[in-house]
């Protein structure tokens, strides 16, 4: 049990102590604003702050105002989620001279609901076109672990402000992998809910056939609390599911018992790190997981997510780069640029072998009930390495990092990042993965590893 | 064979013009190399062979 006011301090254990009256929430919030105050100058994690906002809500909790499950819980959202008063950045330069949000993102109003106080808006990838965290506009967010890594992206302020101990819990979004890459890299737990599972209603979108929001934290069970106070149909946004709330929470000590668990083989084995593969091993050892089991065709399936990406990516910003190319990042602009030029064939091809794929992966879920797979085919690379070497090839650091994120998201599974750390090294996380609408499974599977202690996220 | 291969410095001046996408000279060589480059990521896409009754999933509701 961690002091409420420290930075080791799980979102459950400050619910608790708050709920409890062993702590206040004001004391709580001024104490995460004294640390991202102390700690923004080595990771950058931030790019708003809103402190008298924070103040305010915490101390209308003390008086007894909103009570909930994550009473006084200090969080912080990716800067593509709106924030009311503020414009919605999404990493550019280019939107902080449009329109300030009016409202709330939906996840923010939900997680405010369970007593929650929202302290601040996150650095990340331009667009969310990135996996790296590296932004040119606001500078790039800094990996708690060795500052001179990268964190991940594109959530990238998300992996860094939670991975630092600013804060326990940080919401952002993942369209390819950018809740799954810095939860990897910056050694988290991270869900990946499935498509359409939590509303994307009040956040600046990227692709809307992937686009997906969800948590990163420190423990499991902090992810499954913020899972379920963010589940529930949302009629402003047309993918939003109309099934009933799943709470997961209650279910976490459950154990794996009953659970048939494989590891993906062929192209989830081959094209990354050794110490990629080793996080997989480790985990499956600790699981009791002997079986193996391949995803036919995924490396169509990452290249249709690219192909779907790059086109809808562009066609959304496509009026801003015909006006105002020379405000765009450069890292992003020419990238949405070659995306405009695309064949229109390509993409309807995507969509269609995406229906062939996901009939296909199913198949192999009558099977298993968990998939394990890694989650970045390496540890942090250095702040603005171009190139890595995966298998003894050279290959792009940006085109690269979610090679092994891009086949599962292509179908919206839902899937829990879970790290592991050998000493002396980076972190780097495996994802575990479920059937669509199964979170459950994957969350139980996540707590008992942590139970075990064979995934564990230690603020840095 | 190399007659075959897509001349892509044209393909994307071509399309450029075609979508009215004005590209600065300073811009160019990168877009170039970023087609080319999707134009290697896609082969696995454009190399499987679908089904014709087989459609789109899309999520729109009347």
């Amino acid at each position: 049990m961690s002091d409420p006011l420290s930075k080791a301090a799980t979102a459950a254990e400050i619910a608790r102590a708050v709920a409890g009256g062993k702590a206040k929430a004001s004391a709580v919030v001024e104490a995460a604003l004294t640390r991202i105050d102390v700690t923004e100058p080595t990771v950058n994690a931030f790019t708003d702050i809103v402190a008298e906002r924070a103040r305010k809500r915490a101390a209308e909790i003390d008086a007894g105002r909103h009570r909930g499950p994550l009473m006084g819980v200090p969080f912080a959202v990716k800067n593509l989620f709106d924030i009311e008063g503020l414009p919605t950045r999404a990493g550019s330069k280019i939107n902080v001279d449009g329109p300030k949000a009016r409202r709330d993102g939906a996840l923010v109003r939900r997680l405010e609901a369970a007593g929650a106080v929202l302290v601040g808006g996150l650095n990340m990838g331009e667009y969310a076109y990135d996996f790296t965290g590296e932004n040119a506009h606001y500078g790039p967010s800094r990996n708690p672990h060795d500052p001179t890594r990268m964190t991940g992206g594109s959530s990238g302020g998300s992996g860094a402000a939670v991975a630092s101990g600013e804060v326990p819990l940080a919401l952002g979004s993942d369209t390819n992998g950018s809740i799954r890459v810095p939860s990897s890299l910056c050694g988290l737990f991270g869900l990946k809910p499935t498509y359409g599972r939590l509303s994307r209603a009040g956040s600046f979108p990227f692709v809307d056939a992937f686009d997906h929001l969800g948590p990163l934290a420190r423990s499991t069970e902090d992810l499954a609390l913020s899972f379920d106070a963010m589940q529930g149909w949302d009629p402003d946004d047309p993918v939003c599911t109309d099934r009933d709330p799943e709470p997961t929470a209650l279910s976490l000590g459950e154990g794996i018992d009953g659970l048939r668990i494989a590891v993906a083989g062929d192209y989830f084995a081959r094209g990354g790190e050794p110490e990629a593969f080793e996080a997989v091993a480790t985990v499956a050892k600790a699981l009791g997981a002997t079986r193996t089991v391949i995803l036919p065709q995924a490396a169509a399936a990452r290249s249709a997510a690219y192909v779907i990406t790059a086109m809808e990516g562009a066609q959304l910003h496509l009026p801003r780069l015909r006006t105002r190319p020379q405000d765009f990042d450069p890292e992003t602009r020419e990238r949405f640029m070659a995306g405009a030029l695309l064949p229109g064939s390509w993409y309807v091809k995507a969509q269609r072998f995406r229906r062939h794929y996901r009939a296909n992966v199913l198949k192999v879920f009558d099977e298993v009930d968990i998939v394990l797979a890694p989650a970045t085919p390496a540890s942090a690379p250095k702040i603005g390495q171009a190139m890595m070497k995966l298998d003894g090839v050279e290959l792009s650091v940006r085109a690269n990092l979610g090679v092994f994120t891009q086949p599962i998201s292509f179908i919206g599974l839902p899937v829990v990042a879970v790290p592991t750390r050998q000493p002396g090294a980076m972190p780097i996380g495996v994802q575990v993965i479920a059937r669509p609408y199964n979170e459950q499974a994957a969350l139980r599977v996540a707590a008992h590893l942590e139970k075990q202690g064979v995934c564990v996220a230690t603020p840095a | 064979m190399a007659d075959d291969k897509p001349d892509i410095a044209r393909w994307v001046d071509e399309e450029a013009k075609a979508i009215g996408l004005p590209i600065a000279p300073e811009y160019r060589a990168n877009v170039i190399l970023n087609v080319e480059r999707s134009l290697a990521i896609a082969q696995p896409l454009l190399a499987v062979e679908l089904e014709d009754e087989l459609t789109p999933a899309p999520v729109f509701r009347p």
